[in-house]
C-alpha cells in the first residue's frame, strides 16, 4: 500500500506507513501546550462561528418580518412583528418554477461539464513528460486575466448562434484557469512512482487519468465541483445579457433579481408612486429570497463534505 | 513549428506516439480557449478608437493611444490606481492570512461533529451579497451600532466614533468585510489540500514528540505549501481587481478620495458618458500590470525551486 | 484498447460540442429571430388569430408583470395587442444599449433612456412624422410647440415622452417635489405658527428640540438630518435655488428676467445656508451621520419618527416611511412629515410647487427598426390613450378596483387600497404599461382625475387625523396648498433635462462632472468645518478649479436656444 501526497518532501521525510497507524496518535496523553492551544482554538472558533453566523441569521431574521416594520431597524436576531408574507411574494413571482428548473438543470450539466474538462486539462498539464505541458499553462493562464470587454463577447455568443440557447450556460465558463489549476497542483503532489509503475503495467494516459490520478483526486474535484455549482446555482447576468428574451430559458436568480428590482421600483420610483407600497420592502424580500438560495446549497454541502473535511478518503493503490 | 521540430528531437517516438492521446486534447483546450478567452480580445481594438456603437468596432474611428494618454494625465485616474493597488494589497494580505489560519485551525479541531458544522457556517456568508453584508456592517459602526457602544462601554473612546467619515478607516474596513465574508470560502481549497497529507506523517511527528504547533509547522504547512503558492501568485495577479460593489455600497462623499476604485473611474468616466473606449483601455493597463506580477512571482517561485503557475 | 475507444469518444463529444455550437450561427440567425423580439410581431399574432405580441424593453429598473396578468388580458381583447415588457436589471442604462446596438437586433418598443440618442444615431429607430397624423390620440399628446421639440438633427420626431402631461385641469394633491419637511406634531406643539424662512425653521426645530429631546418611548430625537448617499446629495446641495425663490431648474438658477444663468452654488444665499448648517451642526441639531448614512439608514431613521425634520423630494422618503410610520402608530403622534414655504428672507416668495406638465425631450418611448409591424404598435399605443383603456390602466377594474358614485366620481374602498399596493398582486393583477404614453389631470368625463392619485376625495380620505388638523390649522385641503402653487416658469424649463444629458465629451460636461464630484466632498466639510470661512474658502478653491464657467456658459448657450425656439411659437 502507498499513500499519495500533495508533497514529495515529505513524501520522502516521512517514509511509509500503514495506515492504521494513524489512530494511536489519541491515544498518547496531550501535553500543557497541546491542552493550551485547544482551548486558544476552541475560543477563537466560537469567536468566529458568532461573527460569521450573525449575518445569516440577521438576514434571516429579517426576512421572517413584516418589511414595513422592518424598515424600522433595530432587528437583529429575532423578527418583531413575524410574517411570512415576504416568502410568500418570492414563491409567487412568475417564472420561478421554470427558473428553478432551468438552474438545476445548468447547475448539474455545467457542473459535471466543467469538472470532467477542468481534470482533462489538469491532467494533461500535470505530466512531467508532456511537451507541451508549460506552454499549455501559459495559454491558460493569460486568461484569467485578459478580458475582451462585454461588447465582443456578447457579438462572438451571437456569431456562434448561443444566444437564446441553453448551451450559453454551459459552454463559455466550462474551462476555467483557476480551476485547473487547482486540480492541476493537486494532481503534482501525487508521487510519480504510480504513473510510472502502471506504465510499465502498459496502461495509456487514459488509464491512468481514470483509474489512477481520478480516484486519488476527488478531494479535489470536490472543491471544485463545488466552486463551479455555486457559480452556476449563483449566475444570472447571462441570462439577462443572452436570453432576456426568452422565458423559457430564466434562471432562479435572475427571476429574483427581476423582482427585487420590481420591488425596489414600487417603493421609490416616479411613476408608480403615491400609493402605499404594501407591506414588503426591497430589503425585506432581498432578505427571503437569500434564504431561499441558499438552503439548496446548505442541504447538500454536507454531502460534498465528507470529501474534504475527513482527511481518510484516499484509496491505497496496488503496487 | 520551429519548436515542435526541435521537441521532436528530444522526445523518442515511442513517448511521442504515447502522448498522442495529450496531444489531440490539447488540440481541443487549445481551440477552445482561442474561440472563448482570446477571439473576443478584438475587443482591445476599442482602445485604440473612437468607439461608436453605430459604427461598432469595424467602422470606428482610430485615434492611436488618445484614450490611454486621457487615463494617465489625469489625477484621478493616478489616484484611483493607488486606491485600488491598497485595497487590492490589504485584501489580498487580510483574506489570504485568515483563510490558511481557519483552514489549518479548523484542522485541528478534534470533535469530527463541530468541526463539520464550524466548517458550514463559515462559507455561509459567502452567500449574501455585498448590500446585505455593508448594510450590517453599516449597523454595527454607526453612532449607536454595537462597536461603539463596545468601545464607549469600555471608556476607550469618549465620543463615539463616526467610522465612515475618516478616510484612514476606509481601507482596513474593507479589508475586515472580505474577510468576513470569504473566509471560510477560501479556506475550502485549504482543507482540500490539507486531506491529501499522509497522517503517518503527524505520527512521525508525534513519536519525535513534537506538539501541535511543530506538527502545524512541519507537517500542515509544508503539506499545502503548493497550493498556498499557486493560489498566492494568482491572486498577485489580481491586486488590481479590488473590485466595485464594496467600495460603492460603503463609500461616500467625505471619503472618496481613498474609496474610488478603477472600476468605479471606469464607470463614472466611462461608461456613464457613453465614452466605451475609455473602460477598454483600463482594461488593457488592467491585464498588462496583471501579467507582469504574476510573471515575476512565477519567476520567483521557480528560482526558489517551488510550485509554479507555469 | 478500451481507454482507447472511452478516450476518442469523448474528444468527439467535446468537439461536437464546440462544432455544434459552430454549425449552430450559420442558422441562428433565423432561430435566433424566431425566438427574439424582432419577429414577435409578425406571426405570433395572425397564427392564432387574435391577439398581436409585441416586444419592449426599457433602459430602466421597471416593476415585472406576470405573463398571464389580468388587465394586461382584458387589454389585449380590447386591443389585439400584448406587450412582453422587460427592464433594465443589475446593468447601467448605458451598457444594456450598447450590447443592444452592437447586437442589432431590437425589440419592437424602446426607451432608451439616456441612450436614446445613441439608438438614434445608429440608426435604429423609426422615424414617427409620417405617422402621427393617422392617429388622433397620440397627435393630441403634445402641442406643435412640444413636438417640434422632440426633432432631432434631421428634423424628424423618433421618440414620444411618456409623463408628466396634464390633460384638462391639473389634479394634484401630493407635493411630489422637493421641500422643506417637519413633522406634523413640531407645528402642533408650537400652534401651528407661521413659518417662512430658513431661520425661522431651523429656530422652531431647535426649541422643539429642547423641550421634547426624546421620543415617547425614550428614543432620543434627532433633529434634523441630511440625506447625503450618492446621487441623493441634492437634499444637501440644491436648496439656495428654492431658498432664492427660483423653481427646481435643478443645475442652475435661470434669471427670468435677464434670462442669464446664475450658478447657485456661489450666491450668498448659499452662503447663508451652508453656514447656518454649519452653525446648527456645531449645536447638534444636524445628525452627526448625514454624510455618512446610507439611504436604507435615513429610510430607518425617518420610519422610527425620530427626525424632526429634512430636505427632500416627497418621492424619495415617502412611499416606505409613511407606511411605516403609519403601521407603527406614530401617525397618532404627530410623525408624518408636513412641507413648509421656506425662503431666505420674508421678501421672497417661494416656489418649491410649479403647475404646469414637464416635457422630458431627452428620451421616450420609440419605435425600432425591428419591428414588423410599425402601424400596430403606433396604433397600440394610440388604443393605450383611449379613455377607456387609461382607466383600465391606471384605475382598474370597475367594481373590482374602484367604485363609481352615484355622481360618476370615482372611489377605493380601504380594501382595495390595501389590495392595488400589494406587490404580488399589482403583478397579477395590475397593468399599468408604466413605460407607454399616459395622461395626469382630468379625465375626459371632466370629473375624475386620469390617475387615483389625483383625485381629492381619495386622497383626503387617506390622510391621517394628524395631518388632516394641520392642514385645517393652515386652510389647506392637500400637501400643494401648504405651499401654494406657481405658474409654470417659461418654455427654457426646467434646465436640467439638459445637463442630464450632458457627457464629458464637451468641456462643459466634463465640468458638470468634476463640479459634482468636489460638491460631494466638500460640501460635507463644509457644514462639519470648525472654521465655516476657511472651510468655504477652501471648497471654493476647489470649485473653481472645476471651470464651472464652461459649464454655465454651455447652459447659457441652451437656455438661448430654448429660448429663441420658443419665440417662434409666440404669435
Amino acid at each position: 500500500m502507498e499513500m499519495a501526497l500533495t508533497n514529495k518532501k515529505n513524501f520522502n521525510e516521512g517514509g511509509y506507513s500503514a495506515p492504521e497507524e494513524k489512530y494511536k496518535i489519541r491515544k498518547r496523553k496531550a501535553s500543557p501546550g497541546d491542552i493550551a492551544f485547544h482551548i486558544c482554538n476552541g475560543i477563537f472558533m466560537i469567536l468566529f462561528v458568532v461573527i460569521t453566523l450573525y449575518p445569516v441569521l440577521n438576514t434571516l431574521a429579517i426576512s421572517l418580518n413584516d418589511g414595513t416594520d422592518a424598515l424600522r431597524g433595530g432587528i437583529y436576531l429575532i423578527p418583531r412583528k413575524f410574517s411570512l408574507k415576504n416568502y410568500a411574494t418570492v414563491l409567487q413571482k412568475d417564472n420561478l418554477m421554470i427558473g428553478a428548473v432551468v438552474t438545476v438543470a445548468r447547475t448539474l450539466i455545467g457542473t459535471a461539464l466543467a469538472l470532467i474538462t477542468n481534470a482533462i486539462l489538469a491532467f494533461i498539464v500535470s505530466r512531467k513528460n508532456f511537451i507541451f505541458a508549460k506552454q499549455l499553462s501559459l495559454f491558460w493562464v493569460i486568461t484569467m486575466y485578459v478580458n475582451g470587454g462585454m461588447i465582443p463577447i456578447f457579438l462572438l455568443y451571437k456569431g456562434l448562434g448561443l444566444t437564446n440557447s441553453f448551451a450559453v450556460y454551459v459552454i463559455p465558463g466550462m474551462v476555467s484557469a483557476f480551476n485547473m489549476l487547482v486540480i492541476r497542483t493537486y494532481m503534482r503532489g501525487i508521487p510519480d512512482s504510480l504513473e510510472e509503475s502502471a506504465q510499465l503495467d502498459g496502461a495509456g494516459y487514459t488509464t491512468i487519468f481514470l483509474h489512477i490520478i481520478s480516484p486519488l483526486c476527488k478531494p479535489v474535484y470536490a472543491t471544485v465541483a463545488l466552486f463551479v455549482a455555486v457559480g452556476q446555482w449563483n449566475s444570472w447576468f447571462d441570462a439577462m445579457l443572452y436570453n432576456r428574451m426568452s422565458d423559457n430559458l430564466t434562471t432562479l436568480q435572475y427571476e429574483l433579481m427581476k423582482l427585487l428590482s420590481s420591488v425596489t421600483n414600487q417603493s421609490s420610483s416616479v411613476e408608480a408612486m403615491k400609493n402605499s407600497s404594501g407591506s414588503v420592502t426591497p430589503m425585506s424580500v432581498r432578505a427571503a429570497a437569500t434564504i431561499i438560495t441558499m438552503l439548496p446549497i446548505i442541504c447538500i454541502y454536507p454531502f460534498l463534505q465528507q470529501y474534504f473535511v475527513s482527511g481518510l478518503t484516499l484509496g491505497g493503490v496496488k503496487e | 513549428m520551429e519548436q515542435k521540430k526541435r521537441l521532436f528531437k528530444n522526445i523518442s517516438l515511442v513517448e511521442f506516439k504515447r502522448q498522442r492521446v495529450l496531444i489531440i486534447w490539447s488540440v481541443f483546450f487549445v481551440a477552445y480557449g482561442l474561440v472563448f478567452c482570446y477571439a473576443p480580445l478584438v475587443g482591445w481594438l476599442m482602445a485604440f478608437q473612437n468607439y461608436k456603437p453605430k459604427d461598432g468596432i469595424l467602422h470606428s474611428a482610430f485615434i492611436g493611444m488618445t484614450k490611454f494618454k486621457m487615463l494617465f494625465s489625469d489625477a484621478t485616474f493616478i489616484r484611483v490606481i493607488r486606491n485600488t493597488l491598497a485595497m487590492g494589497v490589504i485584501n489580498l494580505v487580510a483574506t489570504f492570512v485568515m483563510a490558511i489560519l481557519f483552514a489549518i485551525l479548523l484542522n485541528e479541531i478534534r470533535l469530527k461533529g463541530s468541526k463539520k458544522v464550524i466548517q458550514t457556517i463559515s462559507y455561509l456568508p459567502h452567500f449574501l451579497s455585498w448590500i446585505i453584508v455593508t448594510g450590517i456592517l453599516h449597523d454595527a459602526l454607526s453612532g449607536s451600532g454595537i462597536v461603539n457602544e463596545l468601545l464607549t462601554k469600555f471608556h476607550l473612546v469618549s465620543q463615539p466614533i463616526n467610522f465612515f467619515a475618516h478616510e484612514e478607516y476606509f481601507w482596513p474596513i474593507v479589508a475586515f468585510a472580505n474577510v468576513w465574508k470569504e473566509t471560510g470560502w477560501n479556506a475550502i481549497i485549504y482543507l482540500a489540500a490539507i486531506t491529501a497529507i499522509d497522517p503517518s506523517l503527524y505520527e512521525a511527528a508525534a513519536i519525535d514528540g513534537a506538539g501541535r504547533w511543530n506538527k502545524i509547522k512541519y507537517v500542515t504547512l509544508p503539506g499545502i505549501k503548493p497550493t498556498i503558492i499557486i493560489l498566492l501568485i494568482m491572486n498577485i495577479g489580481n491586486v488590481l481587481n479590488a473590485g466595485f460593489e464594496i467600495q460603492y455600497l460603503l463609500g461616500n462623499g467625505l471619503v472618496q478620495q481613498v474609496s474610488q476604485t478603477i472600476d468605479i473611474y471606469v464607470l463614472k468616466w466611462g461608461i456613464s458618458q457613453m465614452d466605451y473606449s475609455l473602460g477598454t483601455a483600463a482594461g488593457i493597463f488592467k491585464s498588462a500590470v496583471s501579467i507582469v506580477l504574476i510573471l515575476i512571482c512565477n519567476t520567483i517561485a521557480k528560482r526558489h525551486g517551488e510550485e509554479r503557475l507555469f | 484498447m478500451k481507454k482507447k475507444v472511452v478516450s476518442v469518444i469523448l474528444a468527439t463529444c467535446m468537439l461536437g460540442t464546440v462544432l455544434a455550437g459552430c454549425g449552430k450561427s450559420s442558422g441562428g440567425d433565423s432561430t435566433g429571430s424566431t425566438d427574439s423580439a424582432a419577429s414577435g410581431s409578425e406571426e405570433s399574432g395572425s397564427s392564432d388569430g387574435s391577439v398581436k405580441e409585441f416586444t419592449a424593453f426599457f433602459a430602466v429598473p421597471g416593476s415585472e408583470i406576470n405573463d398571464d396578468n389580468e388587465i394586461q388580458q382584458i387589454l389585449a381583447e380590447k386591443t389585439g395587442v400584448k406587450v412582453k415588457e422587460t427592464w433594465l436589471t443589475g446593468q447601467t442604462a448605458e451598457e444594456a444599449i450598447g450590447t443592444l446596438i452592437a447586437g442589432g437586433e431590437y425589440p419592437d418598443f424602446v426607451d432608451a433612456g439616456d441612450g436614446s440618442v445613441q439608438m438614434y444615431e445608429a440608426g435604429a429607430l423609426v422615424a414617427l412624422d409620417d405617422y402621427l397624423d393617422k392617429y388622433p390620440n397620440i397627435k393630441e399628446f403634445f402641442t406643435d410647440q412640444e413636438w417640434d421639440s422632440l426633432r432631432q438633427s434631421d428634423g424628424k420626431i423618433y421618440w414620444i415622452p411618456q409623463f408628466s402631461n396634464i390633460y384638462g385641469e391639473e389634479r394634484e394633491c401630493t407635493h411630489n417635489d422637493e421641500a422643506f419637511w417637519i413633522q406634523a406634531r413640531v407645528l402642533e406643539w408650537a400652534g401651528y405658527p407661521e413659518v417662512k424662512t430658513m431661520d425661522q425653521y431651523f429656530d422652531l426645530i431647535e426649541s422643539y428640540y429642547a423641550a421634547n429631546p426624546t421620543m415617547e418611548d425614550g428614543t432620543a430625537i434627532i433633529p434634523y438630518t441630511i440625506l447625503c448617499d450618492d446621487w441623493r446629495y441634492f437634499c444637501l446641495e440644491n436648496a439656495p435655488q428654492f431658498l432664492d425663490g427660483y423653481p427646481n431648474d435643478g443645475s442652475v438658477i435661470v434669471d427670468p428676467n435677464t434670462k442669464k444663468i446664475i450658478d447657485y452654488n456661489t450666491t450668498d444665499t448659499a452662503v447663508k445656508y451652508f453656514k447656518k448648517l454649519n452653525e446648527e451642526y456645531k449645536k447638534g441639531i444636524v445628525d452627526p451621520e448625514s454624510f455618512t448614512q446610507t439611504y436604507d439608514e435615513y429610510i430607518a431613521k425617518l420610519s422610527t419618527g425620530r427626525v424632526l425634520g429634512m430636505i427632500d423630494q416627497w418621492w424619495d422618503f415617502s412611499n416606505q416611511t409613511e407606511d411605516a410610520i403609519k403601521s407603527a402608530g406614530l401617525d397618532a403622534q404627530g410623525c408624518q412629515y408636513i412641507p413648509l414655504p421656506i425662503t431666505i428672507d420674508e421678501s421672497v416668495k417661494n416656489q418649491w410647487h410649479n403647475s404646469g406638465g414637464i416635457v422630458h425631450v431627452s428620451s421616450g418611448l420609440a419605435i425600432t427598426t425591428s419591428c414588423k409591424d410599425v402601424e400596430g404598435a403606433l396604433q397600440f399605443v394610440n388604443d393605450l390613450l383611449d379613455q377607456e383603456n387609461h382607466n383600465l390602466r391606471f384605475w382598474g377594474v370597475e367594481g373590482t378596483d374602484y367604485n363609481v358614485g352615484d355622481d360618476g366620481m370615482f372611489g377605493r374602498t380601504p380594501e382595495m387600497r390595501k389590495i392595488v399596493a400589494d406587490t404580488a398582486y399589482k403583478a397579477s393583477h395590475l397593468c399599468t404599461y408604466s413605460y407607454f404614453p399616459q395622461w395626469t389631470g382630468t379625465s375626459r368625463d371632466g370629473k375624475n382625475a386620469m390617475k387615483p392619485e389625483g383625485q381629492e376625495a381619495e386622497f383626503y380620505d387617506g390622510l391621517s387625523d394628524s395631518v388632516r388638523k394641520c392642514f385645517e390649522a393652515y386652510g389647506a385641503k392637500t400637501y400643494v396648498e401648504m405651499l401654494g402653487t406657481s405658474p409654470a416658469p417659461g418654455a427654457w424649463y426646467p434646465m436640467y433635462t439638459f445637463s442630464q444629458t450632458m457627457t464629458t465629451s464637451t468641456p462643459g460636461g466634463t465640468a458638470w462632472n468634476l463640479m459634482g464630484e468636489c460638491k460631494h466632498q466638500y460640501l460635507p466639510k463644509v457644514v462639519m468645518a470648525e472654521d465655516f470661512d476657511a472651510g468655504w474658502a477652501e471648497y471654493m478653491e476647489a470649485y473653481n478649479a472645476c471651470k464651472p464657467e464652461d459649464f454655465l456658459s454651455e447652459m447659457q448657450t441652451e437656455l438661448d436656444r430654448r429660448i429663441a425656439e420658443a419665440a417662434k411659437y409666440s404669435n
